[in-house]
């Protein structure tokens, strides 16, 4: 059974004259109105228009120019579901999302264990560890292409290997290792922020009942943690279906397609091919994928709050 | 009540949106009774803008006392462009990727026609043909190009002393002179397309004007002939070829940019680099006077490929173009400041400390190189001769300048090619489908005929 809280019903100090409690009452929802207005107003003129002019410009010619505008139909979606590099970078969004769900996150809560235990400088480390995730991501790429994958002073330059960049095998590894670089940090602090919230009552009752450290996490913290898991998982899946910055400025999509995503994809028909149209199609099916993971995150997070 | 909500809800509404148009609302300024004209410009290098401030800011504003020229200088210039355009916002004078790109914006009526600023000006009698038509959409003008560009060889005198070459002739020449650099431990030459992919364009384009030929491709760009000509086949096979032998950077071109391998090829690691003569301007730091290394430096024009070709045979291109804004209110003045780029004296001095971006497609291009110091001789020289052999007729198109958008960056994508993920033949179709649907569109630019 769930038992939600009603919000309280409004209404007007008791001693107005009905008159009056009439007229306190509409000033109270304008001023409600007046309120609601810019962050409505916000979202519909940023989220909820943009929104729908993707969807129709999904099905036009569109060069992102001027007016000139024609339906094609479904052409746009025919023709890039059609494209052997399509297929490439879905596949390729799709590893991302892989070495997202564990890599990370699998670093990231372990560290946050390590730091749990240690009392004296948790914060200093929770600092540094947060440093390349509020560093500007031209930032930490330009810093990995000159001092790692440099072929000339850099230490790939040092090992005498071809840089993993240019490599059509390694290439979607090599951007995918600094962005994974950049974001585990972000999820140790979230995940300590999670594990500390743990009652200290049922640690220790685990421990008195003779659990080990790996009984405590299992049973007691992951469980307490869980639905941060569910949280940073959710968001890991929409953040990886709109992957691109590291990409691009890293490899922008190549060597020849290999580590092409579909944030690159659509770039390249909206700002070099004047293909507003394909674009925008190919944006629909990231947000697709977006949306299935919010739709299963809702699932999960209901049938949580049920149980 | 209702209709009390709706009002107050109305009235809100309108709040918030005249708050969001006041935030976004911006001015004309102008100083002095002057009017202020816009130029965005990529971010080229401190020393570069400093002369750019000089001589075209500086000298512009100082030739007249009704506009005050600003420039915005910006590495994301393209996409600011054609965001700001679609709006019908953005600079007064549009700087843009070249003729193809403006005619894009052309054709949704983002620019305004400069043919009667051309007829005031004389840009016709003053520029050369090819060149100024390339600017042109069904007759008028809407762009005209600030330099023109040739794709050639680049070489390091010392280098090639110690391989005991001389500079190449033949593209036998180059070829021998490549191998023995990697048989030395060095690259067979430089160039790379790390941070911009359109670096490709310059290579493919060099082969299609080399082994197919310029009237080849300007067969398919009027679409007589198809992309997927055997000709055309066989010169991006060709490039792939040569790709493949480690002729363009060996495994690091998917690492190494521009600088990074003029600055290898200043440190002896390789003979040669490949590339447009636009690298002039990056070259500049590494062979200089200062350091004693100008006369290291050396330029040719690409050897033919084909022996029956003509040698030289550039693979003509410009480096960017000039548009004015449709939407500009001070179109008298954006046309003055491109009149004021299109003179002799703007490119003499441009060329004093900016090599390889300056070389204004002026017929009369009467740069006197033995005033000029530094590289600026060497480029000054080598355009000297680009224009001559242009005006003869003999050249290539260069897919950034002169295809369609989307026909330029199918040919971006012809690393597939090189990297062994797609054959020619496939590669040439889809350019083909590309091409055939933009060409229906009426983007294709019109393109000055070179001679068979």
């Amino acid at each position: 059974m769930v038992i939600t809280a009603a919000p309280a019903r409004e209404s007007a100090p008791a001693h107005l004259p009905p008159g009056r409690r009439r007229t306190h009452l509409r000033r109270r929802t304008a001023i409600n109105y007046a309120l609601v207005a810019p962050a409505l107003v916000l979202s519909i003129v940023i989220v909820v228009v943009p929104g729908i002019l993707t969807l129709l410009f999904a099905f036009t010619d569109w060069s992102g120019v001027g007016f000139d505008v024609h339906f094609v139909g479904g052409k746009n979606f025919a023709s890039i579901l059609s494209d052997p590099v399509f297929a490439t970078a879905l596949t390729n969004n799709i590893k991302w999302l892989v070495m997202f769900l564990t890599l990370p996150a699998v670093i990231g809560l372990l560290t946050a264990m390590l730091l749990l235990r240690r009392k004296r400088l948790r914060t200093f480390y929770q600092v540094i560890y947060l440093m390349p995730y509020v560093l500007a991501p031209v930032v930490n790429a330009l810093v990995w292409q000159t001092i790692i994958y440099n072929p000339h002073g850099g230490v790939a330059g040092l090992l005498g290997i071809q840089p993993p960049t240019g490599s059509t095998s390694t290439a979607l590894y090599a951007a995918a290792a600094v962005d994974m670089w950049h974001y585990w940090g972000f999820l140790t602090v979230v995940y300590l922020g999670a594990i500390r919230q743990t009652p200290v009552d049922q640690v220790e009752a685990a421990i008195v009942d003779g659990a080990g450290g790996w009984g405590v996490f299992r049973n007691v913290y992951l469980p307490s943690i869980r639905p941060t898991l569910l949280l940073m998982g959710v968001m890991t899946v929409i953040f990886s279906f709109l992957a691109f910055d590291y990409v691009f400025l890293l490899t922008q999509g190549g060597p020849a397609h290999a580590s092409e995503v579909m944030g690159t994809y659509a770039y390249a028909f909206a700002f070099s091919s004047f293909e507003f149209g394909k674009a925008a199609a190919v944006g629909i099916i990231m947000s697709f994928f977006g949306l299935l993971a919010s739709v299963l995150y809702t699932w999960i997070s209901r049938r949580e709050i049920a149980r | 009540m209702r209709r009390m909500r709706l009002v107050t809800a109305a009235i809100g509404v309108a709040s918030a949106v005249a708050l969001a148009l006041a935030g976004c609302s911006s001015g004309d300024a102008g100083g002095g009774g002057r009017q202020t004209l816009q130029l965005w410009f990529w971010g080229a290098p401190p020393q570069q803008q400093q002369t750019m401030k000089q001589v075209l800011i500086d000298g512009f504003n100082k030739s007249q006392s009704k506009y005050t020229l600003q420039v915005t200088f910006n590495n994301a210039v393209d996409k600011n462009v054609q965001v700001a355009l679609s709006a019908n916002k953005g600079p007064d004078i549009v700087y843009g990727s070249g003729p193809a790109f403006s005619a894009a914006y052309a054709t949704q009526g983002k620019l305004a026609d400069m043919t009667p600023y051309a007829q005031k000006y004389g840009w016709q009698d003053r520029l050369l043909p090819a060149m100024y038509q390339s600017g042109t959409v069904d007759g008028k003008l809407y762009s005209l190009p600030n330099s023109i560009e040739d794709i050639g060889v680049f070489y390091n005198k010392k280098v090639l002393a110690k391989l005991g070459a001389q500079p190449p002739k033949t593209y036998a020449e180059l070829v021998s002179t490549m191998d023995k650099a990697v048989a030395a431990g060095m690259y067979a030459s430089v160039t790379g397309n790390q941070g911009w992919k359109p670096v490709n364009q310059n290579y493919i384009s060099l082969f299609l004007t080399q082994v197919a030929g310029g009237k080849k491709v300007y067969d398919a760009l009027q679409g007589t002939i198809p992309w997927t000509d055997p000709s055309i086949e066989k010169a991006v096979q060709a490039s792939a070829d040569f790709y493949q032998k480690g002729y363009l950077g060996g495994k690091d071109y998917a690492t190494l940019n521009f600088d990074q391998s003029v600055q290898l090829l200043s440190q002896g690691k390789a003979p040669f680099m490949l590339g447009p003569s636009l690298i002039f301007q990056f070259a500049s730091n590494y062979f200089n006077d200062k350091n004693g290394t100008t006369d290291d430096l050396g330029w040719l024009p690409f050897p033919s490929v084909d022996a029956g070709r003509p040698y030289p045979y550039p693979t003509l291109g410009t480096t960017a173009s000039l548009s004015i804004n449709a939407a500009s209110k001070n179109k008298d003045g954006a046309a003055a400041v491109i009149d004021y780029m299109m003179t002799d004296g703007f490119t003499k001095d441009m060329n004093k400390s900016w090599p390889g971006y300056w070389a204004v497609p002026l017929k009369n291009f009467d740069l006197d190189a033995a005033s000029y110091t530094g590289l600026s001789k060497p480029f000054v020289t080598a355009m000297k001769d680009t224009i001559a052999t242009v005006n003869k007729g003999n050249y290539g198109f260069f897919a950034g300048t002169f295809f369609p958008p989307a026909t330029a960056t199918a040919f971006t994508d012809i690393d597939s090619v090189w990297l062994g993920k797609e054959s020619a033949a496939d590669f040439l179709k889809k350019v083909q489908t590309t091409f055939a649907a933009e060409k229906a569109k009426g983007l294709v630019p019109p393109l000055p005929q070179p001679g068979a």
